[in-house]
């Protein structure tokens, strides 16, 4: 006689897929579940495969429960440290026009909208409140490129901080690498700024997309220059999916492989900022997880012949399914990655609960505002914004997500679904995000049963 | 067990310390006895540590189960330090002692950095484990052992004797231990030895490599991509997929290899483990490569 443990279930490609609450996931024959539930398993093979990963046990109490409770720890380790990535952005003003822009860009020469030193101070005061060893600062706008004396002036501020506190910090430079001068390349260089940057796919999309003739061919050589100077792996690039682009999936592909790149970030447009115009949203989503499916078949093609190239989004949710680890991607967590993982520090001088946060502020919503960067710590991580956040931020207690079969390869995100149905909870029937990540995550588990001697091997090169 | 001197040419200089064993494993090469022999193997092993090469390079500590000496066991230990610096320790036990996080701190106080214990695991379900150990609560024992041991940063060597009762999950097992036992610093998949036990036994637990074949590669090659060292020991060249050559070690003790007529004229004879001199059946289907 045997005992469940807790998982969920759901049926792909004729299968049933079993995941319990570490992420161990089985594929078993229809009427496994029912089975298993029943007590009418028979003593076989599959059955010893469900008592070693932790779905059934026999006696009264499970013979490894201290490894589970090590596991689940293990793979929440992300809130050990709580907050380890810091966003500061440094202005609005930008030197291009995309057409997705996300973050409510203003010109070049707009004035009050740029971050002040006294909120730079206050900001970097309480970053290293964070008990975080390890802090991940991010320069974001607008383009924090256009802010080489504000970034010069918050390294030099932290660097001084750090001497006492004597943390790991890395920075990163999110550019769209349309002007990388000297001077910044020499600053990048002296303190190992990582530049993450963004192409949207070939010459003519991206051109488009950004609104201008020449950005495709500066920001190329702004990325080639910006490689001989940092060391060629110190370049990474994010892609987006605009509406123009989402009919281009190979394309993209091939336009990151010829620019020396070993992986893709394929994202999709957020609903925020100018790109919530888009009128049919429901429509882009099933584009989208089209373009991405294609683009991910498209990807393993490539590594079959030869070519090492990754998709980072697959490698977040491979290293869920397939590994014991935990991913430090803050979109995907439960507990939710805002304040736990990220926060915000924003040139208005407040202090904002993640990136979409401060979005929304731009659209004069303020409800994911934490507080000012000059309030106390506490008041900014466990004040009341904070607490209304924390009561649905764990999908493990959302409805629609706790009985999910993915629900430990996702996440929650209160604030899209604040942004999008209007409230925290949200309703994931109607879900967009929902309906997203659950097909891009069905569908990398349906490559795994159906072709999985042919793709495993692969994804597994991808986690190492 | 026939003492011989500890030879710094041999790959295999090991301290037989006691005959006795609180599991009873199916397929065990060295059966256990119950005469209290610890006192009469602890007067010859230290002569020998003593008179041992300094540059020796590696030490084994093996039994019967080595942990039934207790405290008696870092005694060892320290002589070995004192005597042998620089040579490491590579002690053989079932682990199931190791549930004892007191006992384990110990050990690592004794034997400090190049101190390495290899471990077996019969089979990640549990009743199988068990039955192959021969004892009730084997598997929990070890598994709590084997985190124990890595929480003191202990290098673990997991073993896995291949045999008829746990071939055929040997790739749930590479997955097993890959999600639960990740910290071990290599995984070795052995070939089965025809002494002891196996022979009493053999009707239920013997099984030839040829069977083995296709669940062996596969449980080699899934550590191989997610990163765990893996090694595969006793299993002579002939008998492998060609992918997992490469994991084949030189396993077997120079004093008990053998290699057959047919094997003179293979070509990768050099490279290879050969049999076991002391088994008394020979694996089918050697043949020259």
């Amino acid at each position: 006689m045997y005992n469940l443990l807790p998982f969920n279930f759901t049926r792909l490609s004729n299968s049933e897929v079993l995941v319990n609450e570490l992420g161990d996931m089985i594929i078993a024959p229809n009427g496994t579940v029912d089975a298993v539930v029943n007590h009418s398993l028979p003593s076989n093979d599959l059955y010893k495969t469900l008592v070693a990963n932790h779905f059934i046990y026999e006696g009264i109490v499970p013979p490894l429960i201290d490894v589970y409770a090590l596991r689940l720890r293990t793979k929440k380790c992300f809130l050990d440290d709580f907050t380890s990535l810091h966003i500061f952005v440094l202005t609005l003003r930008c030197n291009q026009n995309c057409v997705y822009c996300q973050a409510s860009s203003q010109n070049e020469d707009s004035a009050n909208c740029s971050m002040s030193k006294e909120t730079m101070d206050a900001s970097i005061k309480l970053m290293f409140q964070s008990p975080s060893k390890k802090l991940t600062v991010e320069f974001q706008g607008g383009e924090p490129s256009l802010m080489l004396d504000l970034i010069h002036y918050a390294i030099t501020e932290i660097e001084k901080v750090n001497e006492t506190e004597k943390r790991t910090v890395t920075y990163v430079l999110c550019t769209n690498c349309f002007n990388l001068t000297d001077g910044l390349l020499e600053l990048c260089q002296k303190h190992n700024v990582l530049i993450s940057t963004s192409v949207d796919g070939p010459e003519w999309l991206h051109n488009k997309n950004r609104g201008r003739t020449d950005s495709y061919q500066r920001v190329v050589a702004n990325i080639n220059k910006a490689r001989a100077v940092l060391g060629f792996d110190r370049v990474s690039a994010l892609q987006t999916t605009s509406e123009l682009g989402v009919n281009y999936p190979l394309e993209t592909i091939d336009e990151y492989v010829n620019l020396g790149f070993h992986s893709i970030f394929i994202r999709a447009l957020n609903p925020y900022g100018l790109a919530s115009q888009n009128n049919d949203w429901k429509q882009y989503t099933e584009r989208f997880i089209e373009f991405y499916k294609k683009a991910l078949d498209y990807i393993v093609e490539k590594n079959k012949q030869g070519v090492f190239f990754v998709e980072e989004f697959a490698v977040i949710v491979l290293r869920k399914i397939l590994t014991p680890f935990t991913t430090g991607f803050v979109d995907l967590q439960s507990p939710a990655g805002i304040i736990n993982s990220v926060l915000v520090y924003n040139y208005d001088g407040y202090v904002y609960a993640s990136d979409e946060s401060r979005m929304l502020a731009e659209a004069k919503d303020y409800t994911f505002r934490l507080g000012k960067a000059t309030d106390d710590y506490e008041k900014i991580v466990c004040g009341d914004t904070a607490k209304q956040c924390a009561k649905v931020w764990a999908n493990e207690c959302i409805a629609g997500c706790s009985d999910c079969a993915l629900k430990t390869y996702c996440g929650a995100d209160p604030v899209r679904n604040y942004s999008t149905q209007g409230d925290m909870y949200g309703y994931r029937p109607t879900s967009l995000l929902c309906k997203k990540n659950k097909a891009i995550i069905e569908y990398i588990i349906s490559m795994i049963i159906d072709r999985g001697d042919e793709v495993l091997p692969i994804f597994r090169s991808w986690l190492l | 067990m026939i003492h011989r001197a500890l030879n710094i040419e041999s790959n295999d200089n090991s301290l037989f310390v006691t005959a006795q064993c609180n599991n009873k494993c199916v397929m065990c090469c060295q059966p256990p006895t119950q005469c209290d022999d610890i006192e009469k193997y602890f007067i010859q092993n230290i002569e020998l540590i003593k008179s041992a090469p300094k540059g020796l390079k590696n030490i084994g500590i093996t039994g019967g189960e080595p942990t039934l000496l207790g405290d008696k066991l870092f005694e060892y230990i320290r002589i070995i330090r004192e005597y042998l610096p620089d040579t490491s320790i590579h002690i053989l036990s079932n682990g199931r002692i190791f549930k004892d996080a007191d006992y384990t701190h110990k050990l690592k106080d004794a034997g400090g950095e190049k101190l390495f214990v290899g471990v077996p695991l019969h089979s990640d379900f549990i009743n199988d484990h068990n039955h192959i150990a021969g004892a009730e609560s084997a598997y929990e024992e070890t598994i709590t052992g084997l985190y124990n041991l890595a929480s003191e940063e202990i290098c673990i060597e997991l073993r896995i004797v291949i045999n008829a009762l746990n071939y055929s999950r040997l790739p749930q097992m590479a997955k097993f231990i890959f999600k639960n036992l990740t910290f071990v610093s290599w995984v070795a998949l052995m070939g089965m030895e025809h002494i002891g036990y196996a022979i009493k036994n053999q009707s239920t637990i013997w099984i030839e490599p040829e069977q083995y074949s296709t669940q062996l590669s596969d449980a080699t090659l899934y550590l191989s991509q997610v990163g765990i060292p893996v090694s595969i020991y006793n299993v002579p060249l002939c008998l492998l997929d060609k992918r997992i050559h490469k994991y084949a070690c030189q396993s077997i003790s120079d004093w008990k290899t053998l290699y057959l007529d047919e094997c003179d004229k293979c070509s990768v004879r050099s490279d290879c483990c050969g049999l076991f001199a002391t088994s008394h059946r020979i694996f089918k289907g050697i043949k020259a490569l």
